[in-house]
């Protein structure tokens, strides 16, 4: 277990490395030259001496080896760079959102295996019947609805129509404990609404595959209760395969806060990418990029060792 | 280099064959290879089957894969016709292909589900420029009468064919480009017993019809007994014991061949010996010395020493045998 | 069934159809220019004009509405073609060379996938500024790698099947393997990976443009008009609901093609429903217990049971008679599909879904020397019986153990259902070493993958014992085994009945010589029907049926130059014959074996046969 678990580790943490060297290279890889790229206003080229400048900020005027190391070493040491704009550290305003924006993150996936786990064991034990028939629609139906069209009208009916929920906004935890979880409830849901549809699915398929497994039918031959069954013969199996695509769609999620966090107006690190996107601060994109994608490998490093604490064949490797 | 006169050689020649297969170990694992064949040598005449038995994983398929060139030996060389398989440029050895083929053990994986059968029948004498396609589709309906199905099923898809059927198809495919060699891999193992007789008697028939060498790999003795002139007997990876199939069959030499005849359920008399104790061990972790020393009941503390080589049975010389203890057992 | 999934595809197909013709004609439909304002007009209702109304500058929503589709659509196919044929194109190559081919084509292309893709979106957004090419070329980048992770495993399972084995030892080049052998063959999931993609592009296109990073304006498209909308959603909340319902619309229209697409392709996914043991109630109706109890063991009296066929129900299984006494052995032999397991699942009360009981008794008298009907018994009652006066040991032992759970959980388990409590580790132990497992301490806390097959199985017979059953149903339980492991089950299920006194066994097996070694009694299966019956070896010496006959013939025993084989092949179950069910087959068939179905006679005590022939035949 242990041995697995380090060479998961290694492998994470290459891929760690892997990324930051990409997106380092994005900016080499594409054509043109990055600087001129980065101040051009549709068509209009830039003035000569801004560009020149940006260089110099950017370092792009180093040899492209010394660039590469300079940047790897203010990464060893947390230096994510500066703003463009106002020369703020890039890594202090991520230390400052980034809990926000994984605390929605949390809360989602929490959410959607909460209610799409069960369902989904539900639905497929009733499979055929009404009820899941009904739960199949829903989540069809939630599937295909845009995280921003549900935030969206979310916003809409609860907010402006009914009044029940504030529109968005943040308040610490600190300041105001209720009022924060209150705030957060509604994006959480939101992003939780499509993978929790996946988590249904998912597990009512891969219930279903089960249930026709050859050790199911032994189990019964051997006189074990159907709840007994289920529960340690089907649902710890199915689980696998709910693993593999939640982990698919972990992708998805930290995706889908840049879009919630701008439509509720969560001051998470995924908003902040947004606004420098628009300014094409690359510093400041490059460095949430980076550290988001990092999350994303780590989780999935994780997503590996659940595997080997669910199913001994991956433990024994 | 001068070409040796056809006659003298035989048709297919293979000398100290070995496979090992390296483990995908990942990244930072390494994993031991597993020798799945491990210095065999076959020598096959014209016109001859050869037998291959021995329990599953004892590298019955990977020999037969091996003999077709389908994968690279690890070492050692396969000869057909005194030519060195792999030595010979890419386009020479698929020009070879016409005269050696193969037959696989699941009639269902063996044929490509989305091609009509007379198109998969007809693959070969395209492949080598053999045929035209109207000559290609007018042989392959000869094929499919020859080998007892109906001209006509040529344009149907496999699935609408049973498993015994299909092993027909396969072999009517097989036979396409008039080879001088089959390798069957388990050919009837996946059949109905009324089915594998079909079978059995059909490629009896073609062998004698067309001179097939054939090489049989089987895990049922009864089935080799019929079919084949001489057989080899295999135990992880190594031949335990090769000579006349009628003759192994009616006394066996080796242990391993007593033991698997005994264990071999008949019809007119129930086992009187008991069962050969534990199972195959792992291949990637064989046992020192004679490998099949861990279940041998003839085993004495020198077996573990070494590998015995298989070498000519001191008393019965139209035999090869590999044990320390031959001479004993059989006086 | 294939037909029944075909139909269903229609309705999504013509819906996607219409949505792509609305796109496509826009420029020749009645509508206004896109992008002309009309300020003065700003957030006008619903008008003669303006169907769905005007935006936040006064343009027709409609329009914008079929012109934004347009480019939606655009955008999202153009992306998933690029992707679809690139990563295809490294997908395959990967997979059939492997090696440093794959390292160079599919690895390369995962790399995409360690970022979030609109994190990866947006990197290059900032870069490229934003745009309907950037866009294109963004979300190809973005979902080449799944293609090629598609198309790699696609390959990778399919080149390991023979039939490309068979190609390269035809001769064929590689070239010609990959383009005709391959790629049709790992065609299907391609294509609905295809459709699932354009679903996902027009979801990550439409969020980039709701953020504004993505189609530039004044150009029409679903995410910037709900943009638009949101600032004017207090004044105008229609104008958010129609891009909505638009882009909502579309996206579903898509993934319930996919669904019924994957259904459509693919042939294993399309009926599966609520598995039987949920179920309640008995199988039949009507009351369990007998009036007097029949002796005996089990009694199975004209057991039929039925599939729904292409053109509906059809026996499987029908009028089946075989009785088992306390101690006997009764093996039941025949070719693959002739009905074996499904006659042992049937006592255990254990059918597939699919198969139902139609008519028939399986009287089993308990310990209590009552009587009582297995089909009419509720499941409840059915459950207590399993496992312990009623075991089965199956086929495949490595299938039949949960791979989760160690072994004694398995063992224990079957102790715990039937209310043992205490001890039950030293029992777990000594089950196990009375099956000969070796080690049995340590074997105990093993999972199944640690056993070999032969283990497994000797596990699996542990646990099938447990409870000293009253009657043992072992279907095939040496066919996975080799000979000499087979040969050690076999002592090892003898030495059983030897020391579990009075345990009945009921023995499926194609393996005649199987019979001979274990069976006290055989019984003859064809084609769904028990066609001889009788003690082994009076049946294998003096045959009375003409299959039983034959079988006996084709095992390949004995020093025949030639082996006789039967002709044909089993019927289908939808086209049995009228007459005698093996009459196509059978050497000594007359006219009438094709007119009636012959009924089951006794040519001896203790025999039975199916045969309308057999007096002039022995
Ligand atoms: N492609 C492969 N990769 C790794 N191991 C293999 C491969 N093919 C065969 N082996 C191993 O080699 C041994 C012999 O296999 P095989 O020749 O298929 O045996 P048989 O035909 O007698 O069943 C087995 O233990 C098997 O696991
Ligand atoms: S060498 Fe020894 S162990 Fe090997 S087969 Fe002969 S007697 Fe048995
Ligand atoms: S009834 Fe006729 S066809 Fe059937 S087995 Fe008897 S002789 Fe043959
Ligand atoms: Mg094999």
């Amino acid at each position: 277990m242990l041995a697995y678990a380090a060479r998961r580790l290694l492998v994470s943490l290459a891929l760690v490395w892997v990324v930051a060297t990409l997106v380092f290279m994005v900016i080499h890889i594409i054509p043109g030259d990055p600087a001129e790229l980065l101040l051009a206003q549709g068509g209009v080229a830039p003035d000569p001496w801004l560009v020149t400048d940006l260089r110099e900020k950017l370092g792009l005027d180093q040899p492209l080896m010394t660039q590469y190391w300079t940047y790897l070493g203010g990464l060893a040491q947390g230096n994510f760079g500066y703003s463009l704009l106002d020369d703020h550290s890039v890594a202090d305003e991520i230390a400052l959102r980034l809990p926000r924006t994984l605390e929605l993150v949390g809360a989602a996936a929490l959410i959607a295996l909460l209610f799409g786990l069960p369902l989904g064991v539900l639905a497929a034990l009733r499979a055929g019947e009404a009820l899941d028939r009904l739960l199949s629609s829903l989540a069809a139906l939630a599937l295909s609805v845009p995280v921003f069209v549900v935030g969206t009208l979310i916003i809409l009916v609860l907010a402006q129509n009914l009044r029940l929920v504030p529109a968005g906004g943040y308040i610490a935890f600190a300041t105001d404990p209720l009022r924060h979880l209150g705030l957060l409830l509604m994006p959480a849901i939101t992003i939780a609404v499509g993978l929790g549809a996946v988590v249904l699915r998912v597990t009512r398929g891969s219930v279903l595959e089960v249930l026709e497994r050859d050790h199911v039918r032994a189990a019964q031959a051997r006189g074990v209760s159907v709840a007994a069954i289920i529960r340690r013969h089907v649902v710890r199996n199915a689980l696998t395969p709910v693993v593999t695509v939640v982990a698919l769609h972990l992708g998805a999620l930290l995706g889908g806060t840049v879009l919630v966090e701008f439509v509720f107006n969560w001051p998470g690190v995924s908003g902040y990418l947004v606004r420098s996107v628009e300014s094409r601060d690359y510093p400041e994109v490059m460095g949430i990029v980076l550290v988001i994608s990092s999350i994303f490998v780590l989780l999935n490093f994780l997503v590996d060792l659940l595997y080997a604490v669910i199913d001994p064949r991956v433990r024994h490797g | 280099m001068s070409a040796p006169l056809a006659s003298d050689v035989p048709l297919l020649r293979a000398e100290g064959l070995t496979r090992s297969f390296t483990g995908r170990g990942g990244l930072f694992r390494r994993s031991r290879p597993v020798v799945a064949v491990r210095g065999v040598n076959v020598t096959l005449q014209r016109g001859e089957a050869l037998g291959v038995v021995g329990e599953s994983g004892c590298g019955k398929s990977t020999l037969g894969r091996l003999l077709l060139h389908l994968m690279p030996p690890t070492e050692g060389r396969v000869l057909f016709e005194g030519e060195d398989l792999a030595t010979l440029s890419g386009a020479a050895r698929r020009g070879l292909r016409r005269r050696m083929q193969m037959v696989f053990q699941d009639p269902y994986g063996s044929l490509d589900p989305r091609r009509s059968i007379g198109a998969q029948i007809a693959d070969g004498l395209l492949i080598h420029g053999l045929a035209d396609a109207a000559g290609a589709e007018r042989q392959a309906a000869a094929l499919l009468r020859q080998v007892g199905l109906e001209a006509s099923h040529a344009t149907r898809l496999p699935h609408e064919f049973s498993g015994g059927q299909r092993q027909r198809i396969a072999i009517a495919r097989a036979l396409a480009t008039k080879p001088d060699f089959i390798v069957a891999d388990e050919p009837v193992s996946a059949l109905d017993v009324s089915i594998q007789a079909q079978i059995v008697n059909l490629l009896a028939d073609l062998r004698q019809e067309l001179g097939l060498a054939l090489l049989f790999i089987s895990h049922d003795l009864h089935v080799v007994r019929h079919l084949c002139d001489r057989v080899m007997v295999m135990y992880l990876g190594r031949v335990v014991e090769e000579g006349p199939a009628s003759a192994i069959f009616h006394s066996p030499s080796h242990p391993y061949t007593r033991a698997l005849l005994a264990a071999t359920p008949s019809m007119h008399h129930r086992a009187k010996v008991a069962p050969l104790p534990g199972e195959v061990p792992s291949v990637a972790n064989p046992p020192s010395g004679c490998v099949f020393r861990t279940r041998c009941p003839a085993a004495r503390p020198a077996c573990a020493e070494a590998m015995p080589p298989l070498e000519t049975h001191p008393n019965r010389p139209e035999r090869q045998i590999a044990c320390w203890r031959a001479a004993e057992i059989e006086p | 069934m294939r037909r029944d999934k075909l139909r269903r595809l229609a309705l999504p197909a013509s819906l996607l159809g219409a949505i792509l013709l609305l796109a496509l004609a826009a420029p020749v439909l009645p509508l206004g220019n896109p992008v002309s304002q009309d300020i003065n007009h700003r957030l006008a209702g619903i008008s003669a004009g303006h169907w769905l109304g005007q935006d936040e500058y006064g343009r027709d929503v409609l329009t914008r509405l079929i012109w934004g589709a347009r480019v939606s659509l655009s955008v999202a196919v153009s992306a998933t073609v690029i992707a679809t044929i690139v990563g295809t194109l490294l997908g395959i190559l990967g997979g059939y060379f492997r090696g440093m081919v794959e390292i160079g084509t599919v690895r390369m292309a995962e790399i995409v996938l360690c970022f979030p893709p609109m994190l990866l979106a947006l990197l290059v957004v900032t870069l490229l500024g934003p745009g309907a090419g950037t866009l294109i070329f963004t979300l190809a980048i973005l979902f080449t790698p799944t293609f090629a992770r598609v198309a790699y495993a696609e390959t990778l399972s399919v080149r390991a099947l023979d039939y490309v084995t068979a190609q390269e030892a035809l001769g064929a080049r590689s070239g010609r393997i990959l383009l005709r052998t391959l790629l049709p063959n790992i065609a299907p999931p391609l294509i609905v990976q295809f459709s699932l993609t354009i679903a996902a592009a027009m979801l990550l296109e439409s969020g980039l443009s709701f953020l504004g990073l993505g189609v530039v304006p004044p150009d029409p498209s679903w995410g910037l008009m709900i943009r638009g909308a949101r600032t004017t959603m207090e004044q105008a909340p229609l104008l958010l609901l129609w891009p909505c319902l638009a882009l909502t619309g579309t996206v579903l229209v898509l993934n319930l093609f996919c669904d019924r697409l994957r259904n459509a392709l693919d042939p294993g996914t399309g009926g599966r429903s609520r598995p039987g043991f949920l179920r309640r109630l008995a199988v039949l109706a009507g009351a369990a217990e007998q009036p007097a109890a029949v002796p005996g063991l089990l009694a199975v009296r004209k057991l039929t049971l039925e599939v729904q066929g292409p053109t509906g129900p059809v026996p499987v299984v029908r009028d089946v008679n075989i009785t088992v006494a306390p101690g006997e052995t009764l093996a039941v032999v025949g070719e693959s599909g002739s009905g074996k397991t499904l006659t042992g699942l049937a006592v255990m009360g254990l059918l597939p879904a699919a198969v139902r009981v139609t008519a028939g008794q399986i009287l089993y008298t308990g310990r209590d020397g009552r009587t009582r009907d297995l089909l009419r018994l509720p499941e409840r009652a059915l459950r207590a019986l399993r496992g312990r006066d009623l075991s089965m040991v199956f086929q495949d032992p490595a299938s039949s153990l949960n791979p989760l759970l160690r072994i004694d959980a398995h063992l224990g388990e079957a102790l715990r259902a039937h209310g043992q409590r205490q001890g039950i580790a030293a029992r777990v132990v000594e089950l196990l070493r009375n099956v000969g497992l070796p080690d049995p301490e340590s074997r105990a806390r093993s999972y199944p993958h640690e056993l070999s097959g032969g283990q497994r199985q000797r596990v699996m017979i542990a646990a099938a014992i447990a409870n000293h059953p009253r009657l043992l149903l072992a279907d095939e339980p040496t066919t996975a085994l080799d000979v000499t492991v087979q040969a050690q089950i076999l002592d090892l299920l003898a030495g059983l009945k030897r020391s579990e006194e009075g345990m009945g066994m009921v023995f499926v097996t194609h393996n005649l010589a199987v019979v001979a070694e274990i069976a006290d009694r055989v019984a003859v299966m064809y084609a769904g029907e028990v066609v001889e019956e009788g003690p082994v070896a009076e049946v294998f010496a003096a045959p009375r049926h003409p299959y039983t006959a034959a079988l006996i013939a084709s095992t390949p025993e004995g020093d025949a130059e030639r082996l006789t084989s039967i002709p044909g092949r089993v019927p289908q179950a939808w086209a049995m014959p009228e007459g005698c069910r093996f009459a196509p087959r059978c050497e000594h068939a007359r006219a009438i074996c094709d007119q009636s179905a012959p009924a089951l006679e006794s040519p001896a005590p203790g025999r039975t046969t199916r045969c309308l022939r057999w007096k002039e035949l022995a």
